[in-house]
């Protein structure tokens, strides 16, 4: 098996791992997979050049520093966050893996993606690619940056970006 | 039907039930989930009164346009290549056609897709793509000229529309909102400016809902009571003592209606947190210095303390906290609304702050932050709730007293449910009023 392979293999691996951890609101372990510095961002809907844009410059959905992610993730295992309580059911579908760049202090993944949530009877499909910046740790990795962008013009009808994409 | 007891002041309508006496301000649920109510409302209200549009800073310069929703119809707003700024129906004047397919950009004519219609940024037709078939006084007057909305004007930087051509002039209609919108234009020496990215998400709720919603200062505590966890952690290194709320509300006539509130969270123009840093507290002196030289110290004083949340009756939102938040709200039947969130800072804002001030924006105020899914939440579930047609009135008697005068009053209780009144005192006005067939 060529390096190539083996490497995607591997990542592809680690991402199913934290996709099945946010399936089961499995939140703080999610969260042990970010490093230190991570980000996690999602972009606005409805702008053709999303991918390019950034959250220091303009208005995101998402754009948590570690700090904030933390808070986020403290957040959403109270029953006070309404929108999200009791949890939803959600299932997390990753598809098309591509290592985009591959150097010594980080790998540059991209992935397809297709989020489904149902709740109170009604499923929102969420759909776009991710952009993950992951740096090697001991023999997995650490998640620099999650970056998401969606193939929508809104959040129209899923409302809303209460669940983790 | 049984008499009710009523003091001289007291009413009962088909929609609103005022009991002075026992201080009690009853709206009838059907006004949230009539489809009929809903068609007489666009009728009678929203297709008669005027209705924010766009921030003139979307349109800086000739030929740039934005497609936006008001109501149930699709404008083009745009600045043509004389300067001039127009609000067009998306249209073609042949066969219907909508013209302009993209969201914004910049164009000096608009072709339509169909037959090749083509017209100026002014709405002027001046081709019809063929050389045979017309005469030469089939356009006389600019009659297939761009149809534009009967009415549009601005203030304090923002742009309203008016479908119906008798209305009042945007500035009376206004009343007291009107110095609000200049307060906000204040912000900056130098214009304020849309910041790139839309907030737009649906509601499946009555589009009443998310005006209440959005100056109801006493779901606070509750629904949000995990956002409020989330700040203490932001305003750390503020002390205790400083942390309580001040705040009041006002209706400003018409059935505009706002709270202020004075609350230490941090604001771009110009209030300082210690966990945003040095960086940022040097960039809010000197904001500070510049608003107090220009305006002196007393305005300065108010706008870097004043958090303000604000509905132009009677679907136009404004809140002027973390970010200047325009809050565009579509209904598009009587369940379900799309809204349309810019966020709103000056134009010569330092990156430092213009970060603070994005992030601010999207934690609190966006459909991916810590407190608005859990309106949108509330708002479906009055909306479920509503269902049970049985139980009929919602109450809004919040800071009710008998002497109450609704549409212009003051309440120092910024969590009372003043502004909630106003807007329904004035609702009813119009939906009761004898209708005038013309």
């Amino acid at each position: 098996m060529s390096a190539a392979l083996l490497l995607r293999l591997t990542v592809e691996d680690f991402l199913y791992r934290e996709a099945a951890l946010l399936d089961d609101w499995k939140l703080k372990d999610w969260l042990a997979l970010f490093s230190p510095n991570a980000r996690y961002e999602v972009a606005p809907t409805g702008d053709p050049e999303a991918g390019t844009l950034s959250s220091a410059e303009s208005l995101f959905l998402v754009a948590d520093d570690r700090e904030r992610l933390e808070q986020r993730v403290i957040r959403l295992q109270k029953p006070q966050a309404h929108a999200e309580y009791p949890h939803s059911r959600v299932r997390h579908i990753y598809s098309n893996v591509r290592i985009l760049r591959d150097t010594e202090a980080q790998i540059e993944v991209n992935s397809n993606f297709v989020t489904f949530r149902t709740k109170r009877g009604i499923t929102a499909t969420y759909m776009g690619w991710h952009r993950y910046l992951l740096s090697r740790h001991s023999d997995s990795f650490l998640i620099d940056l999650k970056r998401t962008v969606l193939d929508l013009d809104g959040l129209v009808p899923q409302g809303k970006v209460s669940l983790l994409l | 039907m049984a008499a009710i007891v009523q003091t001289p002041l007291s009413s009962r309508s088909r929609y609103l039930w005022v009991d002075r006496e026992r201080g009690r301000f009853l709206v009838h649920r059907s006004a949230y989930t009539s489809p009929e109510i809903f068609e007489e409302e666009r009728r009678r209200i929203l297709h008669r009164s005027w209705i924010v549009l766009a921030h003139e800073s979307e349109v800086p310069n000739k030929g740039d346009f934005v497609v936006r929703q008001v109501v149930d119809r699709e404008l083009i707003f745009n600045r043509d290549v004389d300067g001039k700024v127009n609000a067009f129906f998306n249209s073609c004047r042949h066969r219907g056609a909508a013209i302009c397919r993209e969201p914004r950009g910049n164009r000096t004519r608009f072709v339509c897709p169909y037959h090749g219609w083509a017209y100026k940024s002014s709405g002027e037709l001046f081709n019809q793509h063929s050389t045979f078939g017309y005469g030469e006084r089939f356009n006389e007057g600019g009659f297939y000229d761009l149809t534009r909305v009967a009415r549009l004007d601005k203030r304090g930087g923002f742009y309203f529309v008016n479908f119906d051509p008798n209305a009042i002039s945007l500035d009376d209609y206004l009343q007291d909102a009107g110095p609000m919108l200049d307060a906000i234009a204040d912000q900056s020496g130098v214009g304020m400016e849309v910041v790139r990215g839309c907030h737009e998400y649906e509601i499946k709720a009555n589009y009443k809902l998310i005006c209440e919603n959005s100056y109801d200062g006493y779901h606070l505590d509750i629904t949000h009571s995990s956002f409020v966890d989330y700040m203490r952690t932001m305003v750390r290194g503020i002390p205790v003592s400083e942390m309580n709320i001040r705040g009041v509300a006002k209706s400003l006539g018409n059935g505009h209606a706002c709270f202020e509130l004075e609350i230490p969270t941090g604001r771009p123009v110009a209030q300082w947190l210690p966990v945003w840093g040095e960086e940022a507290r040097l960039e809010i002196e000197a904001k500070k210095k510049e608003l107090e030289s220009r305006l002196g110290k007393a305005k300065a004083d108010r706008i870097s303390v004043t958090n303000r949340n604000m509905v132009i009756f009677p679907n136009s939102i404004i809140n002027d906290q973390q970010t200047v938040l325009l809050r565009t709200v579509t209904p598009t039947a009587h369940n379900r609304m799309i809204i349309r969130a810019w966020s709103i800072g000056p134009k010569d804002e330092g990156p430092v702050l213009r970060r603070i001030r994005n992030e601010g924006a999207l934690s609190f105020l966006g459909p991916g932050g810590f407190a608005t899914p859990d309106d949108v939440e509330m708002l479906e579930l009055c909306q479920r709730g509503f269902e049970n047609a049985e139980v009929e009135w919602n109450d809004i008697s919040k800071g009710f007293r008998p002497e109450e005068n609704t549409l212009r009053d003051y309440d120092e209780h910024y969590d009372n449910e003043l502004q909630m009144r106003a807007y329904w005192f004035r609702w009813n006005e119009i939906m009761s009023a004898p209708e005038s067939r013309g």
